[in-house]
């Protein structure tokens, strides 16, 4: 049942019309300020998946893309971030592990970042309390400055993207249904699917202090220069950065 | 669906696997995207606080497994027990294999739960992930294209819709055959008899009888499939994995006494998920299959106290109360069990007894978080 229903809901997003509303959003907390040159930053493994959408919007995952745009998008953060003076550190799991802490935390963070953009930043079902002027209160707890590698840094860094780049098949898929006007039956076809989202975490309370989200996302995560782009734009608004506004508390865009 | 039917008469069971290629590497995009997902999966699961880390437990399940399938097969799987009360296991395309714990709880041998571990293992040596997903996606490729051809030329193809959907289960049930058969080649390989793997899908009806029954439910055995059904049906599975073992006359001793003796450490914490599960019939039927094997323990007897102290009616509690009684004389010596004893003789107006049980708690565990709960039910 569950898979039946699953390939009638692809299909159905699959062909909705282009949403209108605004895809990239972000926001920080009231009053956060981080000094240029300061911080210290620690990356947790970003969730990066890259693939093909096929024909009927199935992703296909592919692992060169997948391992390329890690390693594209690791050192285009880097760059990035030095030219802010901060410093990024990768997560560096102890030898033994760390009893499983950091990837829990990593699904905390996707809980909370899903939540921050379903109840705060993007239109639709908006909390009434999260509405309100000067309002971002997230936290992941206190709980976070455990993790023996977090130890001596500033803050956290969580990264999650997924490009699904439009196979040949859906491409044709998106010009037939298009090409349905001239019967007077378009049929809308979306082709790709690029989206991310990344957040910063202060390490001494666990509270989310910057968080960005983009459901159109660009830039060729396969090449460095796609890599660098897309960094740029996961980084949008970064406190500190030269293109952030300053507090207080702001919804951008 | 027909040609599941033909099943039991089309191939036939053979006794040897086919030759196992060792260290397998995924070889084309699709399968190297499928493993490398996999792999980000794997690496979470291996975090997971669901995750079991019994060292003894986690030994004896993969003694099981290496039994069934052969030493140089098992060498490819890595097992992750993962607490979880429903019957089930899994195998991912890169060779995590998941067992629940509710799988543990209802095998009542080694044979049994190696022939749903030789399933698993032949949905991987068969690279079913790959081709069910190639499945998946020819399957909605060609969704995608009906509705938008149909949607141009305004042509109803729901028929076509229906045909290509049918045909998607229809693979997945021909999978889950396709595993059965060479799982019952590997357990006929095996010292395991053969048989176990049609007795495994015979006491899942059971116990499916028995939830339908505690529930007020009619129960009805179907031979066909559903339409959206991934698994033929446990009577289509029973009866012909019962006929091919029956041909090929494989006996040896299933190991009872193995497994009981490897899950009985964790017993305890099984049934206690298991009592959790809202479901009187089935515990009831699972805990007296228990005792018929190794007669009412203490841990038995607690669990059965339990079930009837949440279905919780005045006739409940009475019975309750006098399991607990026989569990504390069978020798379980949990705090919780003069607790639980002394809230069911409260609760039926048992007032001295029931307060001496829960002082009896208190002395055993003053620590304990409900403590101050307690006591105040000591008070007039």
């Amino acid at each position: 049942m569950k898979i039946g229903l699953g390939l009638a809901i692809v299909l159905a997003a699959g062909s909705l019309p282009c949403a209108t509303l605004a895809q990239e959003k972000s926001a920080s907390r009231p009053g956060f300020v981080l000094p240029p040159a300061s911080a210290r930053i620690v990356l947790m493994r970003p969730t990066i998946r890259v693939g093909e959408q096929s024909t009927g919007g199935l992703f296909e995952p592919n692992a060169d893309w997948s391992t390329q745009a890690r390693e594209h998008i690791g050192l285009a953060l880097r760059k990035a971030q030095a030219s802010l003076g901060n410093e990024v550190i990768e997560y560096d799991e102890p030898a033994g592990g760390d009893r499983g802490f950091a990837t829990q935390y990593g699904h905390l963070f996707s809980s909370l970042a899903g939540s921050v953009q379903e109840y705060q930043l993007f239109t639709g079902n908006r909390l009434p309390t999260k509405k309100r002027k000067g309002q971002f209160e997230w936290s992941l707890g206190a709980g976070v400055a455990q993790l023996p590698a977090l130890q001596n840094a500033d803050y956290a860094l969580f990264i999650w993207t997924q490009d699904a780049y439009g196979s040949a098949g859906r491409k044709l898929l998106q010009a037939v249904g298009f090409l349905g006007a001239i019967v007077g039956a378009p049929m809308m076809v979306s082709s790709g699917v690029h989206r991310g989202y990344a957040g910063l975490i202060e390490i001494k309370t666990g509270d989310l202090v910057w968080i960005n989200a983009d459901h159109a996302m660009g830039g060729d995560v396969r090449t460095p220069e796609g890599a660098a782009k897309r960094v740029a734009q996961l980084l949008d608004n970064f406190p500190g950065a030269p293109n952030a506004k300053s507090a207080p508390a702001r919804v951008v865009r | 669906m027909l040609a599941l039917l033909g099943g039991a008469k089309g191939p036939k069971p053979s006794r040897a696997p086919p030759a196992y290629v060792a260290n397998y590497e995924p070889q084309t995009v699709d399968e190297r995207g499928l493993w490398s997902m996999a792999d980000e999966y794997e690496r979470e699961l291996r975090d997971s606080s669901l995750v079991m880390r019994e060292e003894a437990l986690d030994g004896y399940v993969r003694r099981v497994l290496c039994q069934t399938v052969g030493d140089d097969r098992c060498r490819a799987v890595r097992i992750y027990i993962v607490e979880d009360p429903r019957f089930s296991a899994s195998m991912a395309a890169n060779g995590t294999m998941q067992v629940h714990t509710g799988l543990l709880l209802r095998a009542r041998s080694e044979a049994e739960l190696g022939a749903v571990l030789g399933h698993e293992f032949a949905h991987f040596e068969l690279r079913h992930s790959l081709a069910g997903f190639k499945n998946r996606r020819s399957a909605s490729d060609a969704l995608a294209w009906v509705q938008v051809l149909g949607g141009i030329s305004r042509q109803d193809t729901r028929d076509s819709e229906f045909t290509l959907i049918s045909s998607f289960y229809r693979f997945e049930r021909a999978h889950e055959t396709a595993a059965d058969l060479l799982g019952l080649a590997y357990l006929a390989k095996s010292p395991y008899p053969a048989r176990a793997a049609s007795e495994v899908w015979q006491h899942v009806m059971a116990e499916q009888d028995a939830t339908a029954q505690g529930r007020k439910l009619k129960v009805k055995h179907r031979y066909t499939a559903d339409y959206f059904a991934t698994h033929p049906t446990e009577l289509n599975r029973a009866v012909y994995l019962l006929e091919m073992a029956a041909t090929l006359a494989d006996d040896g001793d299933p190991g009872v006494e193995g497994h009981r003796a490897a899950i009985t450490p964790h017993i305890r914490r099984f049934l206690n998920a298991q009592v959790r599960m809202n479901d009187f019939g089935g515990s009831e039927y699972m805990l007296r299959e228990l005792a018929a094997r190794g007669g009412w323990t203490g841990d038995l007897l607690f669990a059965r106290g339990e079930l009837y102290r949440q279905r919780a009616n005045p006739r409940d509690l009475v019975t309750a109360a006098q399991f607990f009684g026989d569990a504390i004389k069978a020798g379980y010596a949990e705090p919780e069990v003069h607790r639980n004893l002394g809230l069911s003789l409260l609760r039926s107006g048992d007032v001295t007894p029931g307060r001496a049980a829960l002082s009896k708690y208190l002395s055993l565990k003053p620590e304990a978080g409900d403590a101050k709960a307690i006591s105040s039910l000591l008070k007039d």
